[in-house]
């Protein structure tokens, strides 16, 4: 399928149309199509750049905090009455902590509200992150009003710099499996952690010397090369949200 | 055009001066060469011009360095953006946007220039640097020397008087650098930009300079013309040894100068030296059909080739050609399609610790990807302890390699050739039975560069060692390497002796091959040798 060129901005509203939505109706399997969808969506959509891979990372981490959220959420909290799946022991706390309890019966009615609330938090993460791996950060940046251009030079580092540093890490991992170190343990990571600390460093120092003695920030003013312009594709895009919006 | 007056400098927590009492005056529509050794201080010159130092990076700066009238002490760095444009060592670090168009308009829209001359300068730089069929790529997708021409196209949109570049070719193969450099020499003459370059390969750019920067160790400066300060200065290129061993009272700087005045020594009739069939040991490495992949497009087609022990091979070959997907097959780091590679006995794909240390010698593009130590004195210590050898040895070796490196100093403050010196230190330490490495020579001085000669040498000479060597610069071939294996699209095309290698390709060869052709001669020494045993 042909990658649309879109406004960078259409894709953040669509996600949070798409975000009221799934709070709004609140119904797992709802939230659970939604997800669906939007992941399709990417997976079509997103380009081969840096930040088109940072849905991967996205779905792993939601998927972690749906874990723990679920872990956390069966063990502490307010008993639920109902069937009993298992029961775990007890901690017993002091008792100026009234009303909380670690531990204790876990009941279908415990879980599934567990599992439920989880799903919501990670929709929620899932969709702002589609919106981030379809949206060039450069071309945001661009179309983002002149007064809060000063996060400007810190975003476009950030930008420039990360996904370079997962390259970074992959090289320099590489190279001291040459050296025969062990890449396990804790002590590998600090081996990688202090030559890609300096090197992040010296990038950004670049960068900002470079943007520097291009005479970034000298004019408050700045003209647009090209200005993005908001065509029909990009009110489709919307509107799909909106309809989505208005059936919940 | 630009006008240092009296000028010093001296960084913060440091006791020595960079530069010291420094005039100079560079007129315009010159194109100065910046030379001098690793550490001396050129790139704290150039980054002087449009007052990154000491605006950017603190230091003390005394005198004054002043351009069309603006002095730095005055203006910062961004108000001098209309006027200087600046790439800098690396422009793959300096990138902004994500595209070509966008990257070129990126200066311009900061300037706040109107949308009609961001439009035609845009398409003037796009002919200008041959680029207007990248317009619209990612620019993470170019290849280096594009890259480069990118990032002069970028400094040159905002119309600046001067250009400054640091090391613009050391990453580049002879082909892409000769773009590169014509491209600059067309600018100075067609528009009389004033443009300084620092550059340790001065074969590659000393026939376009107009007058030459010498800053020696001491940060004492001398200018001149290319042939008053290279007549005794310690760098130079071949072409100038060249010279100077023939005794010739001229030296030249372009390879057709040199030609003319040693028309009667080519001319003679020479005994043709009888090629010592070089010995070929046992087989170390052996790559059987190697296919490899990056990135979902093939990088190595089927490729075969042996290596025998005392061999030292140069992989040539344009960006992208396969070098690096080569060398990491056989250091065993990367996925074959399909095929085998063998070294020393065994497959490197299987080799950790010790195994691997005392087999491969890997020695990255970055050779600080190696170290993770606070000091040089921890690295060496680590590498005792990991080979299990006498404490001290690593810090002998480094020592035997580049004398004087202080056992405190952090790796990220050594130069280029003192953290080379380490990291090759460190993985000879373990013995290896093949040592790899890829590009060792990126801002190496001839002094570094010699001396990293001489150790490889000396190190392929043992029984069971070779030494594979992926590199741009043919000058190092010539001196080193007894064999050359020239990669393309995946492909070994060429492969065989460095001297027919190098001498059937005309980009490729090297400068002394150039001014003696069609005698067969690579380097200095040959030449000489030859003229002795003429006599």
């Amino acid at each position: 399928m042909k990658k649309l060129s879109l406004h960078p901005l259409t894709w953040w509203i669509w996600a949070i149309g798409l975000a009221i939505a799934v709070i709004r109706f609140d119904s797992t399997v709802f939230t659970m199509c939604c997800v669906g969808a939007v992941a399709v969506v990417v997976f079509i959509q997103r380009e081969n750049a840096p930040w088109g891979k940072s849905f991967n990372w996205t779905l792993k981490v939601s998927a972690w905090i749906l874990f723990i959220r679920t872990i956390i959420g069966i063990l502490i909290g307010v008993p639920i009455p109902g069937t009993t799946l298992f029961s775990v022991p007890i901690i017993p706390l002091p008792s100026w902590m009234p009303g909380i309890r670690i531990g204790g019966t876990v009941t279908l009615e415990r879980l599934s509200s567990a599992v439920t609330e989880g799903i919501l938090i990670c929709a929620i993460i899932v969709i702002f992150g589609a919106a981030a791996s379809l949206t060039s950060p450069h071309r945001l940046l661009r179309v983002l009003p002149v007064y809060i251009y000063e996060f400007g030079i810190s975003i476009v580092i950030a930008t420039s710099v990360l996904p370079q540093l997962v390259t970074s890490v992959s090289r320099i991992r590489q190279a001291q499996k040459l050296r025969g170190q062990s890449l396990r343990g804790f002590a590998s990571w600090r081996r990688v952690a202090i030559p890609l600390l300096e090197e992040s460093l010296a990038r950004s120092l670049d960068l900002a010397a470079a943007m520097d003695s291009r005479g970034y920030g000298v004019s408050k003013k700045r003209s647009r090369y090209r200005p993005i312009k908001w065509r029909t594709a990009d009110s489709v895009v919307v509107f799909t949200a909106l309809i989505v919006l208005g059936l919940s | 055009m630009i006008k240092f007056s009296n000028v010093s400098l001296i960084y913060p927590n440091s006791t020595t001066t960079v530069l010291e009492n420094l005039n100079l005056e560079i007129p315009e529509g010159e194109l100065v060469l910046v030379i001098g050794p690793t550490g001396s201080g050129k790139s704290s010159l150039l980054r002087l011009i449009n007052g990154l130092v000491p605006h950017h990076t603190g230091g003390i700066l005394a005198g004054d360095v002043s351009v069309d009238g603006h002095s730095t002490q005055l203006v910062k760095p961004g108000g001098m953006a209309h006027l200087i444009g600046i790439v800098g060592q690396n422009p793959a670090n300096g990138f902004v946007a994500d595209t070509v168009e966008e990257e070129l308009a990126f200066g311009m829209e900061t300037l706040n220039l109107p949308n009609d001359v961001m439009r035609k300068r845009v398409e003037e730089v796009l002919d200008l640097l041959s680029l207007a069929s990248l317009r619209d790529r990612s620019i993470a997708t170019l290849s280096g020397g594009e890259q480069q021409r990118v990032a002069i196209g970028s400094a040159l949109v905002a119309h600046p008087k001067v250009l400054v570049l640091d090391e613009p070719t050391s990453a580049l193969d002879p082909i892409a650098a000769e773009e590169v450099l014509s491209i600059l020499y067309r600018l100075v003459h067609d528009l009389s930009l004033t443009v300084v370059i620092a550059e340790h390969k001065l074969e590659r750019v000393i026939q376009f300079a107009d007058r030459i920067v010498h800053i020696n160790g001491a940060g004492v400066a001398q200018v001149g013309t290319p042939e008053e300060v290279l007549m005794h200065s310690p760098i130079a290129p071949p072409i100038v040894h060249l010279a100077r061993a023939l005794g010739l009272t001229e030296i030249g700087v372009s390879v057709r100068e040199m030609r003319r005045m040693t028309e009667d020594i080519r001319g003679k009739e020479y005994v043709e030296k009888v090629a010592t069939p070089t010995q070929i040991g046992e087989t170390i490495i052996s790559v059987r059909d190697l296919s490899v992949t990056y990135d979902g497009k093939p990088a190595l087609n089927s490729v075969s080739a042996t290596i025998s022990s005392n061999e030292i091979v140069a992989i040539m070959g344009r960006n992208g050609a396969g070098k690096s997907s080569l060398l990491k097959s056989l250091a065993g780091i990367s996925e074959l399609r399909s095929g085998s590679v063998d070294v020393a006995g065994s497959n490197p794909q299987n080799l950790k610790g010790k195994e691997r240390r005392t087999s491969i010698g890997f020695i990255p593009q970055e050779p600080s990807d190696l170290l993770y130590g606070q000091n040089v004195q921890t690295e060496c210590d680590q590498a005792d302890k990991d080979n299990q050898i006498p404490s001290g040895t690593t810090a002998k070796i480094l020592n035997q390699l580049v004398p004087g490196v202080s056992a405190t100093t952090h790796p990220r403050d050594l130069s280029e050739g003192q953290r080379l010196g380490l990291a090759l230190s460190i993985v000879l330490s373990s013995n290896p039975a093949v040592l790899i490495l890829d590009e060792p020579t990126r801002g190496l001085d001839y002094q570094a560069k010699k001396e990293l000669t001489r150790i490889l040498i000396e190190f392929a000479r043992a029984t069971g060692k070779c030494v594979v060597i992926a590199t741009h610069d043919v000058e190092l071939v010539a001196e080193l390497a007894t064999r050359v294996m020239f990669l393309a699209d995946g492909d070994i095309v060429a492969d065989g002796t460095t001297l027919n290698v190098l001498l059937s390709s005309p980009a490729f060869a090297p400068q002394v091959s150039k001014v003696m052709s069609p005698q067969p001669w690579l380097k200095v020494s040959d030449v000489v040798a030859a003229i002795t045993a003429h006599q």
